[in-house]
């Protein structure tokens, strides 16, 4: 009976003891349910400086994005060396935990990526998972240039070299200028402006012959400037570039298509660390397209909506290792070591 | 759009109208101004989300009414203190710190405020009046043109030096290689970074000013007991309205010093890529060019502090009309402001003036409108702030330490930039030990990147050729006008040496 009292007793100690028990780790189990990610900021490293292609595009497109993640986003601008300095900065100093994403531009900064050598290594390092757009890059003259079509301009180039501003060397439109020289015989002559505005400005006002940029900021400029061609095999904003044709088309070649390409990228490590986390970036970040909002936001500070287009993990991969491949081919000709 | 002045006058009553945006706006920039290592810029990015949110009229009105009083407060520390707010008011400290020592830190601070007040109002009066002419000045400098802007900022070490030629060139020298620190503008090779990825964009502007302004001169502060020492201290002591009015008198005389000063700063505020710190060196070197009395300059000479203050309010509505004009903004905090125009959908460049003039003229007049709210504020603390001044050194470095070395991280957030800051104030503290002077090496290192960008640039675009330095009519005229700057104080002193001989 004694064993009998105490079978009892003991239960009811070891249920006290076992309500206790949950009573400490229920609100731990509370929490660890309530702490479903992301239960802070999500902070952005932004290769480039305030007021850019990438700060406005990164901008319209966490207005709609944070709206599905339940969270805000925090930007950080770290310009310089080509983009280096913030992808350095990512893959070197930032938690690896899903909280810090990169927002850059595939094209130019996996360019720069294999000129300059950094540090870090992709993909190991870190991948891109969500492309935002296609942004032809465009040959474009100031309204009042003696170049009407892209023919004139080449003529010329063989006759005499012209003077091409463009953001950066390591930056697919430059590529795409020195394989059409490359192509045709012509002498063009890059000149880095380090931005997009600053080279809009030294074509506006004829200290270049002709600029190439991602064709989004001529047409923002307007009428000041005419494009006379862009490097794709079609022209999805003809109506919006005068008609500028493919110059694939025009004389030919078969230079790549040559685009910039804004998207998000997360440390590998992060992604392997917390794939839940990386799903729910994932996931979302597709769904951000079919929001009516964004589409607004897009067309007031970033392009026309024909430019913007979802591209997952693979496709930007594809994308950047394409880019690895032609900094090779180009490096002599972007590169102060030859 | 002609002088239409019905339309003009409702622009400035509607400004009037947002006086309650207006007033904590300067308020705000005035202190962001004052603390080095806060800006304009990175004021604005961090009220982003408020601004994002505010209808675009008075987020625009907003945010320029910060941007000018920022220019206005840079002035306030580098008369009292000798520790520029902004790398704008660098050339400020030149004059405005020496008179701060005689005992007239009021007289200094008023003429800071008037300057930059009237300098301010002057040039976005005359950016409404003359806008569309104005936006051309974009198109006809370029990298030839501004290799000889620079150059006339780089002709103050010359001026600095002219008092020990030696140590003023060393110094500017060895401002110029910390300048070319960072990656080359072409290739973005790294030179000279030690493998610090902190260096690949440049020796950062701010931690440089701290650590050669306030850290080094926090040091040397040391040595006495307050900035106003023995005679000046009992001045200082005894100012009173009547110094306030004394500054408005030094200011009424110099009214004209403002005026072209002001427009020096608007020009040089138009052409992206320049700014406040280009421009108020080349107005200092320029005002004492065509002062009577160059050998005061330096001295505590109300000229010098009405200059360069003077032009670097005027580039606040320069830097705007490239933004407005053609869409394309001139400089960083212009850039910040072109995020919230575009977020409310507002189509920049010419159009704008004819779809929405009431925006479009009204940020200027808005900035007028600021700045006589700027005076009224500003000018009564002026006797209350010179007494900085009187304040035991004991007090006071601390306080500049640690609110400085802050500073110095708060810019771009680097750990590294605070480190930066201290070796910089060791270097700045063992220059004037032995007089070389700080100033130059800062223009050293503020211009010479500018100047080796574009000439880079000039040189590529002619491939090599050196002549493309004199192939625009422009550009030669601004080489005539700096042969001019550099023969005539060499003349002048030979006129007055011959006619000191004369006399007997």
């Amino acid at each position: 009976m004694a064993q009998n009292r105490f079978v009892p007793a003991r239960r009811r100690l070891l249920q006290g003891a076992a309500g206790l028990a949950a009573l400490g780790v229920a609100p731990a189990i509370v929490r660890r349910a309530d702490a479903a990610y992301p239960e802070r900021n999500i902070k952005v490293v932004i290769p480039t400086a305030q007021g850019g292609g990438a700060d406005r595009l990164a901008r319209a497109f966490t207005e709609t994005w944070r709206k599905l993640l339940n969270t805000a986003f925090e930007f950080d601008f770290f310009p310089g060396g080509a983009g280096q300095v913030g992808y350095e900065l990512f893959t070197g100093r930032r938690d690896k935990d899903g909280y810090n994403l990169l927002f850059g531009n595939m094209g130019p900064e996996m360019l720069m990526y294999v000129l300059q050598k950094p540090k870090y290594k992709f993909p190991e390092d870190y991948f891109y998972f969500c492309r935002i757009d296609v942004d032809d890059s465009a040959v474009y003259v100031r309204d009042e240039s003696p170049f009407k079509k892209i023919e004139d301009l080449v003529a010329e180039a063989k006759k005499r070299t012209v003077s091409v501003a463009t953001s950066r060397l390591p930056h697919p439109g430059s590529i795409g200028v020195l394989a059409l020289g490359d192509a045709l015989g012509a002498k063009f002559n890059l000149v880095p402006y380090g931005g997009g505005n600053p080279t809009m400005v030294a074509t506006l006002n004829g200290e270049a012959d002709c600029g190439v940029l991602p064709v989004a900021l001529p047409i923002k400029i307007g009428g000041k400037v005419r494009v006379l061609g862009v490097f794709n095999s079609e022209n999805p904003l003809a109506a919006q570039t005068g008609n500028a044709p493919p110059i694939n088309k025009v004389f030919g070649t078969k230079i790549p298509d040559l685009y910039s390409s804004r998207a998000w990228a997360i440390h590998t490590e992060a992604a392997d660390k917390f794939p839940d986390r990386f799903k729910l970036l994932n996931d979302t970040a597709p769904q951000v397209f079919k929001d009516p909002d964004f589409k607004t936001m897009y067309e007031k500070t970033a392009g026309s909506w024909e430019q913007a287009s979802y591209g997952d993990r693979a496709v930007c991969t594809r994308y950047a290792m394409a880019m690895v491949e032609l900094a090779e081919r180009y490096r002599p000709l972007l590169s102060a070591k030859k | 759009m002609g002088w239409d002045s019905a339309f003009l006058l409702e622009l400035v009553l509607r400004s009037f109208g947002y006086w309650y945006l207006i007033v904590p706006a300067v308020v705000l920039g005035v202190v962001v101004g004052a603390v080095p290592g806060f800006n304009a810029q990175n004021s604005l990015i961090i009220l982003l989300p408020l601004t994002l949110t505010m209808e675009v009229e008075k987020a625009l009105i907003f945010m320029v009414s910060l941007y000018c009083a920022t220019h206005l407060g840079g002035g306030i520390p580098a008369i009292l203190v000798n520790i520029p707010g902004t790398g704008g008011a660098a050339a400020t400290t030149l004059d405005g710190y020496q008179m701060a020592r005689k005992g007239q830190a009021q007289q200094a601070l008023v003429l800071c405020f008037t300057s930059s007040v009237f300098g301010g109002l002057i040039t976005s009066i005359a950016t409404v009046a003359l806008l569309p002419w104005l936006a051309q000045i974009g198109y006809v400098m370029r990298s030839v043109e501004m290799v000889v802007v620079m150059l006339f900022g780089l002709t103050l070490i010359a001026v600095i030096a002219a008092r020990d030629t030696l140590k003023g060139l060393i110094a500017g020298m060895f401002g110029l290689l910390i300048g070319a620190i960072g990656t080359d503008h072409i290739y973005s090779t790294p030179r000279a970074t030690f493998g610090f990825l902190e260096l690949l964009d440049g020796v950062p502007l701010v931690p440089a000013l701290i650590g050669l302004f306030a850290i080094s001169e926090a040091l040397v502060m040391l040595d006495e007991e307050s900035i106003a020492a023995g005679d000046a201290r009992e001045r200082a002591q005894k100012a009173n309205w009547a110094d306030t009015i004394e500054g408005l008198r030094l200011s009424l005389k110099g009214w004209w010093q403002i005026v072209w000063t002001g427009f020096v700063g608007l020009w040089i505020g138009i052409i992206p890529g320049a700014g406040a710190s280009i421009a108020s060196f080349v107005a200092y070197q320029q005002s004492r060019m065509f002062s009577k009395t160059p050998e005061l300059y330096g001295t505590g000479h109300p000229a010098g502090v009405l200059a360069p203050e003077s032009a670097n309010n005027g580039v606040t509505s320069g830097t705007l009309v490239p933004l407005m004009a053609i869409g394309v903004p001139g400089g960083s905090t212009a850039a910040v402001m072109m995020i919230v125009l575009q977020y409310h959908g507002v189509v920049l460049g010419p159009r704008l003036f004819i779809e929405s003039p009431t925006l479009a003229y009204g940020v200027f007049v808005a900035m007028a409108v600021a700045y006589v709210f700027m005076i009224f504020t500003i000018l009564p603390l002026a006797r209350y702030m010179a007494r900085v001044t009187l304040v035991s050194t004991g007090v006071l470095v601390p306080i500049i330490v640690s609110c400085t070395i802050v500073g110095a991280f708060a810019d771009r957030e680097y750990l590294f930039d605070m480190g930066l800051a201290l070796v910089f104030g060791v270097i700045g503290y063992i220059a004037r030990k032995t007089n070389f002077h700080v100033t130059a090496m800062l223009i050293g290192i503020i211009i010479g990147p500018l100047f080796e960008q574009y000439l880079v640039r000039a040189l590529r675009l002619s491939q090599g050729d050196l002549t493309v330095l004199f192939s625009s009519t422009i550009g030669n005229v601004l080489w005539a006008l700096l042969a001019l700057s550099l023969l005539l104080p060499y003349w002048r002193g030979r006129g007055k040496k011959v006619s000191e001989e004369a006399t007997g």
